[in-house]
Parts: C-alpha cells; structure tokens; sequence
C-alpha cells in the first residue's frame, strides 16, 4: 500500500534528480512558494510521480493542490482508484 | 553614427527542406519512445499540442530519423542539407536584394545545429562560386539570438567599410541535434517546438542602393549569471538541450527596460514602432513579450503564424518574420520597426529598422 510519506520520498528524489532541488521536503511545503516551482517544475513532478505510481493525474485535479502533502494525498488516491503502483 | 554611411536590409530569402510533418505525425512517431519511460503518454502529447506548432519542415522524412544513431550521422546529414538550404537561401535574397552574387563582399555564416570545418560558409564559397576574396565569418553558439546578432553584425561590418555589401545566412536543422534516448521533460518540449529552416539576407552600405529598411542602430544586452537558462550540453551523442522555463521570466524582467532604454537613446518610445519583428521562442516567450511591452493585439501576428506553420527555427526564426514583413509590402517611408531576439548567455539583440 503506497502511502504519503512513500510519495513525499519520491517527490524528494525527483525533485534532487531532476530539479536540481536538493533537501527534506515537508508535507505543508508549498509547492510554487516554498519550492519555487513554475509550470515546468510541476510537469517534471508529476510525471516523475505518474512514472513511480503508475497513475495519470488530469488537468482538473489541479485544482485545490497547493502543498507536497495535497499532491501526496491525490496520488495515493489515484493509486488506490486506478490500481498503479 | 549619424555621419556614417546608411546600411540597407535589402532583400530576405528562406528556404525550408521539404519533408513536412505535421504536428500530430510527428506526437506519433515520438510516442513510441515516450512509453519506454513514460507511464502517462497523453500528458507528454498535450505538451506537443501546447507549443501551438502546426507541424515543422524537417531536413529528412519522419521514418528516416530512426536510423541516425550517432553524432557523427546526424551532423553528416547536417552538413548536406545546411549547404542545400543555405544556398537556396542564399540565392533567393540575392534576387530580391538585386545583388549578383559577384558583389557579394563578406558571408556571415551562424548557425547552433552542427559543426563542420571548413564550416558552412566556405562550402557555400564553392557552390556559389562567391570571389576569392570575400572575407568569412562562420558564428556558432549564439543561438536562437543569431539572426538577430547576425544583422547586427553585418550592419556593422558594412558600416564600417562603405560601399560593401554583406550577406547574413542562418542554417537551422534543430531536428539533427535531437537525443531521441533523452526523455527529459525539457527535450519533449524543444522536440515538439523546433524545426528546419534556413533565411539569408543581404545588408549593404552602398548609397546607390535605396531599397529596404535602413539598419538604424542595433543593441546587446548581456544577462550576467543566466548561463543555464537555454543552451547545449555536449554528450557523446551529440548536443543535449538546456531549456529553462525561465526564459519569460527573464523576458518579463528586462525586455520592456531595454527596449526602453534603446528607443529612448534615438528619441523614440514604444508608440513610434509601427513594426514588430520578434524572435518565435514559443507561445509563453511570444505572450511575455507582447504582455511586457503593452503591445497591440495583433503586433506580433506574423511570429505567431511562423511558430504555427514552422516552429522555432532558432536563429532563422526572426529572419523568416522579417521575410514576411518585407513581402508584405506594409511598411511605408519613415515608419520604425524592431527586430528583437534572445538566446543563449543569456542574452538580447535588439536592432532598430527605418523605411
């Protein structure tokens, strides 16, 4: 079972490989002010973690993800929903 | 300046290869390779879609790419069909600019796609059988600037030998550099923006020749500590693509200050350009500019069409805007118009344009 904390590790790991971000990431960071992230940060994140999980996330889950730990929760979801991981 | 001899933009040509894919071919081809990494496909589509490129000319046919797998192959291919599209480039601003290629007196070559010694423009000497003692400029690395900074560098050059007439050609065959096993986001993104193409023009500081705008003054600006915003890592398999989202940023931060600054240095403000001739960075680069500098909604049409119909040519990208401008016979005497680039450095070029 994938949990939050198992996604905040990925993003972790993403965001050290590929975003050049090195550091703990905390689950009431968010995501474009305590991270800096721009439109191309975020795409990097989410494939990253569809990429891990095995889930899509759509345009309109977008909506209301402001911290890693929101995005973590969402992902857990799908994962449970869509049967990734 | 104002006692030195006038420098003429007098005549544009393009040339793109033949091998025309359009956008949703090409999200085809690439998908494929996608899914040896990729989970969610449809996301890396939408970011194809999103770049508003219709479909691009590329050096060689779709199904063709598949068999370049070194460097060397890729920049063989390059340097045939740089030669090919340079010269018809070449040739076609010859013509409009009614210059025999005999008076041709100095060939600025740039380009970022590939690498050649002798480069490009000594290959050209022999195909147009230019004169011996035509002096060469080969410039590479500038980037998606170099149209810019290459006119600017011709103006400069004719500036200071009057009489003399220059030729600028830019050869772009973005398709060549592509690292197909790099399934980064940032290579999905150029590999759905960039394309083929090759512009040329002819720049002349000959008072007998009155046709085309007046080179009026040009302007670099140089964005210290920006080296990662857009450029190449070199690998083994050939030039990896460094493309910061950044870039509008930076466009948001300095374009409307500069412009500023420069137009202010000739008396002139925003309001007295009537034409706009913008490097196609990309849709988001194109809606910064235009936000940045309160431009009119349609100031920026023809960059728009050509990043529809031919993608980012990087460096032949501003030239083949200015074709069309020239083409479209819009300009009429005394109107103002600025040409204005950015690339790799990172860095701007701005050159001021009088009819």
């Amino acid at each position: 079972m994938v949990t939050s904390a198992d996604v905040i590790e990925e993003m972790k790991r993403i965001a050290e490989r590929e975003l050049e971000l090195a550091g703990t990431i905390a689950a009431d960071a968010q995501l474009v002010r305590d991270l800096g992230l721009d439109s191309l940060g975020l795409t990097v994140l989410a494939v990253g973690l569809e990429n891990r999980f095995r889930v899509r996330l759509q345009e309109e889950d977008a909506e209301g993800i402001v911290t890693a730990g929101d995005l973590a929760l969402l992902v857990v979801r799908r994962v449970r929903e869509q049967g990734g991981a | 300046m104002s006692s030195s001899a006038a420098v003429r933009v007098l005549g544009v040509g393009t040339a793109l290869p033949p091998h025309y894919a359009d956008q949703e071919t090409l999200i085809a081809a690439f998908r494929a390779h996608w899914s040896k990494q990729h989970f969610n496909i449809e996301r890396l589509e939408e970011l194809h879609r999103a770049v508003q490129v219709g479909g691009r000319y590329l050096a060689l046919p779709v199904e063709e790419y598949e068999r370049l797998e070194r460097f060397s192959e890729r920049n063989g291919v390059w340097i045939r069909v740089a030669q090919e599209l340079g010269e018809q480039a070449i040739r076609v601003a010859a013509d409009r600019a009614g210059i025999g290629l005999g008076d041709v007196d100095h060939l600025f070559f740039v380009t970022v796609t590939g690498i050649a010694t002798p480069s490009v423009d000594a290959l050209l000497m022999n195909r147009l059988r230019l004169r011996p003692d035509v002096k060469r400029t080969p410039i590479f690395g500038l980037g998606c600037v170099a149209g810019a900074a290459g006119l600017a560098r011709a103006a400069d050059y004719v500036r200071g030998f009057p009489g003399e007439n220059a030729v600028l050609v830019s050869v772009e065959l973005c398709s060549l550099t592509f690292q197909r096993e790099d399934l980064s986001i940032a290579n999905i993104i150029a590999s759905g923006l960039f394309g083929d193409g090759a512009a040329a023009l002819m720049v002349s500081s000959d008072d007998r020749r009155r046709a085309g705008p007046r080179v009026v003054a040009t302007r670099s600006v140089f964005y210290p500590g920006t080296e990662r915003m857009m450029g190449w890592d070199l690998v083994d398999t050939g030039f990896k693509v460094v493309l910061s989202s950044k870039v509008p940023d930076v466009v948001r931060a300095h374009v409307r200050h500069d412009v500023d600054a420069f137009l202010g240095e000739h008396g002139l403000d925003r309001s007295r350009i009537r034409h706009w001739v913008a490097h196609t960075g990309g849709p988001k680069v194109l809606r910064a500019f235009e936000e940045t500098l309160e431009l009119p909604p349609s100031a920026l049409e023809r960059s728009w069409r050509s990043l529809r119909e031919t993608g980012n040519l990087s460096s032949a990208s501003v030239l083949f805007v200015l074709d069309e401008l020239l083409r479209s016979g819009e300009p009429g005497a005394g109107d103002y118009g600025l040409l204005a680039a950015m690339g790799p450095g990172f860095c701007s070029e701005l050159v001021l344009l009088q009819w």
